[in-house]
């Protein structure tokens, strides 16, 4: 009779043993659970949900009719399409390396515990980060008038005939790039100085004693340790500009003549005509793209470990 | 060891997510459903007079101007409680009414957006009929898609000639005289021999406000960018003619190049290079604001006519308001649409004199033709434009609006291709027959047939 007993008092221990085991197992996954449960409502579902949009030709009521890969057909084989993608890339080119360049520079000078009144200057190169871009605009549109503008008047006391800065396709792309180039530095000036940081002082101290110049240390210390965060920048940049919405929106709709009509202001122009599956398919063109671009960065400025 | 653990928790949350996939795709508004075909029902006239309702109108002075007639609709319906917002209008009602969620009761929608919500709209068709006869003709044509009738009209916004009267007396120019478009390029000729540097009729450079300005044209001869059944009819002799006529402002020199009333634009007002600006009335809003140094010099007078003996205005711009289906409380949005709209006392609250506009709102007439009486002003003579009776001469022009312009659905949609082509004439590179080829051919591919 005490035999079943004794087992059942081993048992017990084991039994509780099981739902701490699983207590602690489940832990984790509870922690994250909230985290899962916004991100599969706000991420996984509306990504989805586009997925299926874009093979349809729904417009926001009524019935949708499946059409196939025709929204996609009809994207790739629209000049209008790659033109955006040429807008945005050109941008890419004309903002992204002149930024990181810019960036690291003004990085190194900010990182100099000589340099007085530094933290004003971290400020005043963070400001037109915070600034409203709406605001920023309308003094970008009156500073590059044609026939009034304060950058013609200038130029012209050098005999320099007036430009259209914001009315020529020309010029619209290279005057918009400064717009972003100025208002977004700041904020990958903060990055970079963060990167720099956290760069041992000793390894400049041992260079300063082998007799390396400054510059020497910028190009064989300083860019080589801020790889990583250089290419975080990038990546951040490059889905910033492929996304760019908000300044053609407000500097020059678009124009002139669609010139500086970027990818995701083609995709909003989809969204405004109630073409939503168009536009749901434009998406997912973007979202393939730049995540190549991305891809393609990381491994090309991934730190040699 | 802990590679491969990974790796096999990879690959089974991968299925997992695809397995999740369809499911979570199929999850959601029903996009697929016939369920909601889009076929719109009649409003009908409430038989109450209490409740709230909730009104949408964009920010700035219009906002203003309707909020200070809610004290009259309340006098008459003390029981309507009006919550009157401000909303970015623009980048809020496809949201609102595609979720169905906060939907208001009434807003203020541009004419040339109206086609593009009727499937949430109700139609107004029944509400309306009492007055749809006394309603000028261009605004149902408008509001109307598929013969429902989906907006209140709001106001009439005929063309007029604005012209700086001191600058083309000094020179000479005898304004009275311009009666069609042939005689007002002949008037920028002798304006520019009398003040040499000056290009006297306004070019619109916007795109969008390009194409505007070319629909008020249009107008002017009784045609649109497409017909009721949504059909294009651009590549027609009457665009060709308006653009002929605009390309011929270029190639003499006789325009002034520039975006509706920025720096460019304000400066050459202000100096008297430009004296000619055919626009809609909302124009006097430059004089009244805007310009400091011509202001009070400015005049109206009706539009030239494409032929003699033509209708000397065009509708340019103009907006509704809309009902949608999910407003809680639509019926009621109706009467306060219809008293601001059709009561007197409603119409002189919006067009009267009060505290935004001090002399009336003189940037529109109303579109109800019993309001809009040149006999019995709404708004006073305006100082900014000498002391002209604008009212009359922007009454005049309205009752001269052919009707049988409606505006599709994918009309800013056409910017990108006809705007834009419009400018490239403008630019010398293409030719006005170029640009209705082009035009035409492009919005059938891109718009029309993805309708």
């Amino acid at each position: 009779m005490t035999a079943p007993t004794a087992t059942a008092t081993r048992r017990a221990p084991r039994a509780g043993r099981g739902t701490a085991r699983l207590r602690r197992r489940a832990a984790p996954y509870l922690f994250v659970l909230p985290f899962v449960a916004i991100f599969a409502a706000f991420s996984v579902y509306p990504l989805f949900f586009t997925a299926r949009l874009s093979f349809t030709d729904w417009r926001g009521t009524g019935a949708a009719t499946w059409v196939g890969w025709d929204n996609y057909t009809y994207l790739l084989t629209n000049p209008a399409f790659w033109s955006s993608l040429g807008n945005s890339a050109i941008l890419w080119l004309l903002i992204v390396p002149v930024q990181i360049v810019l960036g690291i520079l003004v990085a190194v000078l900010l990182n100099n515990a000589k340099l007085r009144l530094r933290g004003l200057y971290r400020v005043a190169f963070i400001v037109p980060f915070v600034t409203p871009l709406v605001a920023v605009a309308q003094i970008w549109v009156v500073l590059f008038d044609q026939r009034y503008g304060a950058v013609n008047a200038f130029l012209g006391l050098f005999g320099l005939p007036d430009t259209g800065w914001l009315t020529t396709s020309a010029w619209a792309k290279p005057t918009l790039a400064l717009l972003f180039l100025w208002k977004t530095t700041g904020f990958i000036v903060i990055i970079l100085l963060s990167g720099l940081q956290s760069i041992n002082a000793s390894i400049y101290e041992a260079a300063d004693l082998d007799g390396a110049s400054k510059a020497r240390q910028l190009w064989n210390i300083t860019v080589p340790l801020l790889r990583r965060t250089i290419g975080f920048a990038v990546v951040l940049q490059t889905l910033a500009v492929f996304q760019m919405f908000a300044e053609p929106f407000v500097v020059t709709q678009g124009g002139p003549y669609n010139s500086t009509t970027t990818a995701g202001y083609y995709l909003y122009n989809h969204i405004t005509r109630a073409d939503l599956g168009t536009g749901a398919a434009n998406s997912f063109l973007l979202v393939v793209l730049v995540m190549a671009l991305s891809l393609l960065f990381v491994r090309l400025l991934r730190a040699k470990d | 060891m802990q590679r491969h653990l990974l790796r096999r928790r990879a690959l089974i949350a991968s299925a997992g997510l695809a397995a999740a996939a369809p499911a979570l795709a199929a999850c959601g508004p029903d996009i697929a459903s016939d369920d909601e075909s889009g076929a719109s029902e009649l409003l009908k006239a409430p038989d109450r007079t209490k409740g709230e309702i909730t009104i949408w109108d964009r920010s700035g002075d219009l906002f203003e101007v309707f909020e200070g007639t809610i004290a009259a609709f309340n006098a008459k319906y003390p029981d309507i409680t009006v919550n009157h917002v401000a909303v970015d209008i623009d980048a809020k009602l496809q949201n609102t009414l595609i979720t169905g969620a906060d939907v208001p009761d009434g807003v203020f929608l541009d004419d040339a957006k109206v086609g593009g919500f009727t499937d949430y709209l109700w139609d107004l068709g029944d509400v309306l009929a009492p007055y749809a006869a006394d309603i000028a003709q261009q605004k149902l044509d408008v509001n109307t898609v598929a013969g429902g009738v989906y907006g209140v009209p709001f106001d009439l916004d005929p063309g007029l000639l604005f012209y700086n009267a001191t600058a083309l007396e000094a020179a000479g120019i005898d304004v009275d005289a311009i009666a069609t478009y042939d005689d007002l390029l002949q008037a920028a000729r002798d304006y520019q021999a009398a003040v040499p540097g000056a290009a006297p009729i306004h070019l619109e450079q916007s795109a969008f406000l390009g194409q505007l300005q070319l629909e008020m044209y249009a107008s002017q001869l009784g045609t649109s960018i497409a017909d009721a059944d949504g059909n294009l009819r651009l590549d027609t002799p009457e665009f060709e003619q308006i653009l002929t006529f605009l390309d011929t402002v270029r190639a003499e020199g006789l325009g002034t190049r520039a975006e509706y009333l920025t720096p460019t634009d304000i400066a050459e007002l202000d100096n008297g290079n430009q004296v000619f600006y055919p626009w809609a009335i909302w124009f006097s809003f430059a004089p009244q604001q805007v310009l400091t140094e011509t202001t009070g010099d400015w005049r109206a007078t009706q539009l030239p006519a494409w032929e003699t003996g033509g209708a000397r205005s065009g509708a340019m711009g103009g907006s509704s308001f809309v009902l949608p289906k999910d407003g809680k409380n639509a019926d009621l949005a109706w009467l306060f649409y219809e008293f601001l709209m059709f009561d007197p006392a409603g119409y002189a609250a919006v067009w009267g004199p009060g505290e935004v506009y001090p002399e009336g709102l003189a940037t529109s007439i109303p579109s109800y033709t019993p309001a809009a009486d040149p006999a019995k002003p709404l708004y006073s003579e305006i100082t900014a434009l000498g002391g002209q009776d604008l009212w009359t001469v922007a009454t005049e022009a309205g009752a001269q609006i052919p009707g049988g312009t409606p505006t599709p659905a994918w009309w800013t949609g056409a910017v990108d291709y006809l705007g834009n082509n419009v400018q490239r004439m403008l630019d010398g590179d293409m030719t006005p027959q170029e640009v209705l080829a082009q035009s035409s051919e492009d919005i059938q591919t891109n718009l029309v047939d993805r309708q």
